[in-house]
């Protein structure tokens, strides 16, 4: 099987630079693992376990200390990898003066997108997130699952090969997490892989695969969607078995 | 190279609207009122030297204008962009970091551009109603402007990638600004002082871009037209500020 | 992955070298701060001047507070009488009373003109119309003709070229003769200069009168009201050009 992200070794520390000699915090400790192509993998951790590090990392966002991560087999910071990752940040930001047609438009246009096939983008990913009823408005006026929409657009833009979600119903109210997730499902029904983290085990246990269970920057499990469903506890049990 | 132009002029022209719509017309009718009011006042106490007082004030409000507001766009871009993760979205992309600090850089003096075009035809208009023409030595004294803020802007976004906060940045990159026009009266006082003063006065002073060097709009009297050559040491010292800041951003994690 | 070369630092100290470089060169067209002899109150400003690259403007703050210095009369200029308020009459060799209406305005003491002047040079030593004026005042005005003459080879030594400060030092020397007429004819080609100051126009128009050539005072005097905006000049160039009208040698 294919693997869309390869992590061999992984290590990163961040450094925090003080008057008295800078500060160390380890994030992630020798993390390996693989995300076959065209999965779900859902990404579980207590805060400050290192799921956004693993997520940075992949779109080159952080750079590694140690080991090697491989990106549709480059490395993350190529332009060859970038150009078939979608990513969505927890709470992304845009211009709160723009209409979403025309925040998606400066993304696409990031992506390398142009001309009709830019509009075609544009319009696609914004019919797909279900956000062509609120095209008129701006995005100062848009609630807080609106604006979630809004970065799963951006991500889709250039029809990614993976999508890299951090949060992605972080705060959202139960429909606009089932619209979300109906998304998802969608997207991953076209063959896309799809790599998310999240706090809400019941969401990863709807939509994922396969979990990776992150304790204090090391990866502690990789669970198939078959171990949980065979297990009393379910993914929680195992979840919570994993951390203390 | 295509790819990479539109990529540039994609960052390019975002930030030239973003700082369009925020406080680009605000610092317009700042300076509007200004110049009026100075225009007043220039009628009443130059008399007779009315023309080159409201000439002179007008370009040097102008500079000071369309200077503010650059360096603090450059001292907040980058840190602002990294702050709400507008960033996140745009590194994530297959954008090289070399592009993207282009486009800033080129937005940050696009808008400057816009400003400097717009105020002069204000500028321009105040003195046409006051019924003087235009002074001969304009169009120079812009391009000089526009040059000084080309070095300046540029080294507010090196600073930026690698102070603490907007502030540090502006107060640094307008020292240097401070500094680049006393480069040629430290030069005059390195030149005077004899031995190994002279020679670490000297040294420092290369430290400093000569922002002298472009000042058309104060040695409007004295050498009103801008040589060619000024290009030179204004293309140097911009593309080394980019430089170096790119080799910092080539390097930062966000 | 990170860059961990150090080729670009290296290319940027190249870039900003190649630009010390080519601007090496380059010698400002001002006078050092070794010549700057600025009067304790405005030696802030001048720091601004500099730093802000702003010779120019801050030059014309020095320009105005020298026309307000000089506009400000002093005890001995004031006429009590109706009509005669804003300038002094000249008293002759023989006791008797002269009015000129002001040809002779600005005559007094002034102790602060010349070091004014000469820091409005200081500041921008291409402040022609300032070095006139200055220059002008002092000699015709205040007959100081050697510190006129000393403002003049300051503002010389920056504009070694220029022709106007040549001229009026010629003038100077004229008047050092008691020669008015050689005086009216050296300042002629000032007069169409734009930056040639009122106060030189008007001592022409005067000279021109005392010497009978009431035409050119009358074109003097027109090119005043046409080209002038200070009131006081003004108001003078007409109360003249109606005098002429009337014929030459009409009292007030």
């Amino acid at each position: 099987m294919k693997h869309a992200v390869s992590f061999a070794g992984v290590g990163k520390t961040y450094r925090r630079p003080g008057l008295l000699g800078a500060r160390y915090h380890t994030a992630l400790t020798d993390v390996s693992f693989e995300l076959p192509a065209g999965e779900v993998t859902g990404l579980l951790g207590l805060n400050g376990a290192g799921k956004t590090t693993i997520m940075k990392l992949i779109t080159g966002l952080l750079f590694p200390d140690a080991g090697k991560i491989r990106v549709f087999g480059h490395s993350p910071s190529d332009e060859a990898a970038k150009a078939r990752v979608g990513f969505l940040p927890e709470l992304p930001y845009f211009p709160p003066q723009l209409k979403p047609a025309d925040a998606l438009a400066y993304y696409g246009r990031l992506s390398g997108l142009s001309g009709a096939a830019l509009a075609a983008a544009v319009e696609d990913a914004m019919r797909k997130t279900g956000l062509e009823p609120h095209a008129g408005k701006r995005v100062s006026e848009f609630s807080k699952g609106m604006l979630q929409r809004l970065g799963l657009a951006q991500a889709l833009l250039h029809s990614p090969d993976l999508l890299v979600l951090d949060e992605p119903v972080s705060g959202l109210d139960p429909l606009a997490i089932h619209d979300i997730r109906s998304l998802l499902a969608g997207l991953n029904s076209e063959g896309r892989a799809i790599f998310l983290s999240s706090h809400s085990i019941s969401e990863v246990e709807k939509l994922c695969s396969r979990v990776l269970i992150m304790v204090r920057g090391t990866l502690a499990r990789t669970v198939k969607r078959q171990e949980w469903e065979a297990s009393p506890a379910g993914l929680e049990g195992i979840f919570v078995e994993a951390v203390r | 190279m295509r790819k990479y132009a539109a990529l540039v002029w994609s960052v390019a022209l975002n930030s030239f609207l973003e700082g369009a719509r925020s406080r680009f017309f605000t610092m317009f009718a700042v300076f509007a009122f200004t110049a009026v009011y100075a225009s007043v006042l220039a009628g009443v106490m130059a008399v007779d030297q009315e023309e080159r007082l409201l000439g002179d004030f007008g370009l040097l409000l102008t500079e000071l204008t369309t200077l503010a507001y650059l360096l603090f766009n450059a001292s907040s871009s980058l840190l602002r962009e990294a702050e709400t993760k507008t960033i996140y979205l745009v590194f994530s992309r297959p954008v090289p970091r070399w592009a993207y600090l282009a486009g800033k850089l080129a937005g940050a003096l696009l808008t400057g551009a816009m400003m400097l075009l717009l105020m002069g035809a204000i500028h321009l208009s105040l003195l046409y109603f006051r019924g003087f023409g235009l002074p001969p030595f304009y169009g120079w004294a812009l391009a000089g402007i526009f040059l000084k803020l080309c070095v300046i802007v540029s080294f507010a976004f090196f600073v930026s990638l690698f102070s603490t906060s907007a502030v540090s940045t502006l107060v640094i990159s307008a020292i240097m600004w401070t500094l680049g026009h006393f480069a040629a009266e430290a030069r005059f006082l390195a030149e005077e002082a004899a031995g190994f003063k002279g020679l670490l006065l000297g040294l420092l002073i290369n430290l400093v871009p000569n922002l002298q060097l472009f000042n058309a709009r104060d040695a409007a009297g004295a050498a009103g037209a801008l040589p060619a050559s000024v290009l030179l040491p204004a293309a140097a010292w911009t593309l080394a500020c980019y430089l170096a800041g790119l080799w910092l951003l080539s390097r930062k994690e966000f | 992955m990170r860059s961990r070369g150090y080729g670009l630092p290296a290319a940027a100290l190249l870039c900003w070298a190649a630009g010390a470089w080519a601007g090496a060169s380059y010698r400002a067209p001002f006078p050092p701060p070794s010549e700057m002899r600025a009067p304790l109150d405005g030696a802030g400003g001048d720091m601004l001047a500099l730093a802000l690259g702003a010779r120019r403007a801050f030059a014309d703050l020095w320009f105005v507070r020298l026309l307000q210095y000089y506009g400000r009369r002093e005890v001995s200029e004031v006429s009590d009488q109706p009509g005669h308020e804003t300038h002094r009459h000249r008293v002759d060799e023989h006791g008797h009373v002269h009015c000129d209406h002001g040809a002779n305005y600005g005559k007094g003491d002034y102790p602060r003109f010349l070091p004014m002047a000469r820091h409005v040079l200081e500041v921008d030593p291409s402040f022609t119309a300032a070095c006139l004026y200055g220059a002008g005042s002092l000699a015709f005005n205040m007959e100081r003709p050697a510190e006129a003459e000393e403002l003049l080879n300051y503002g010389l030594k920056y504009s070694p070229k220029e022709w106007k400060y040549l001229t009026v030092l010629a003038a100077i020397g004229y008047s050092k003769a008691q020669d008015p007429a050689a005086v009216a004819e050296a300042i002629k080609p000032l007069l169409r200069e734009p930056d040639c100051p009122v106060m030189l126009k008007q001592l022409a128009a005067f000279l021109n009168k005392r010497a009978g050539n009431y035409a050119a005072a009358a074109a003097i005097y027109a090119d005043i009201l046409a080209t002038s905006r200070d009131e006081f000049y003004l108001r003078n160039a007409e109360r003249e050009l109606r005098k002429l009208a009337r014929g030459p040698g009409a009292r007030p």
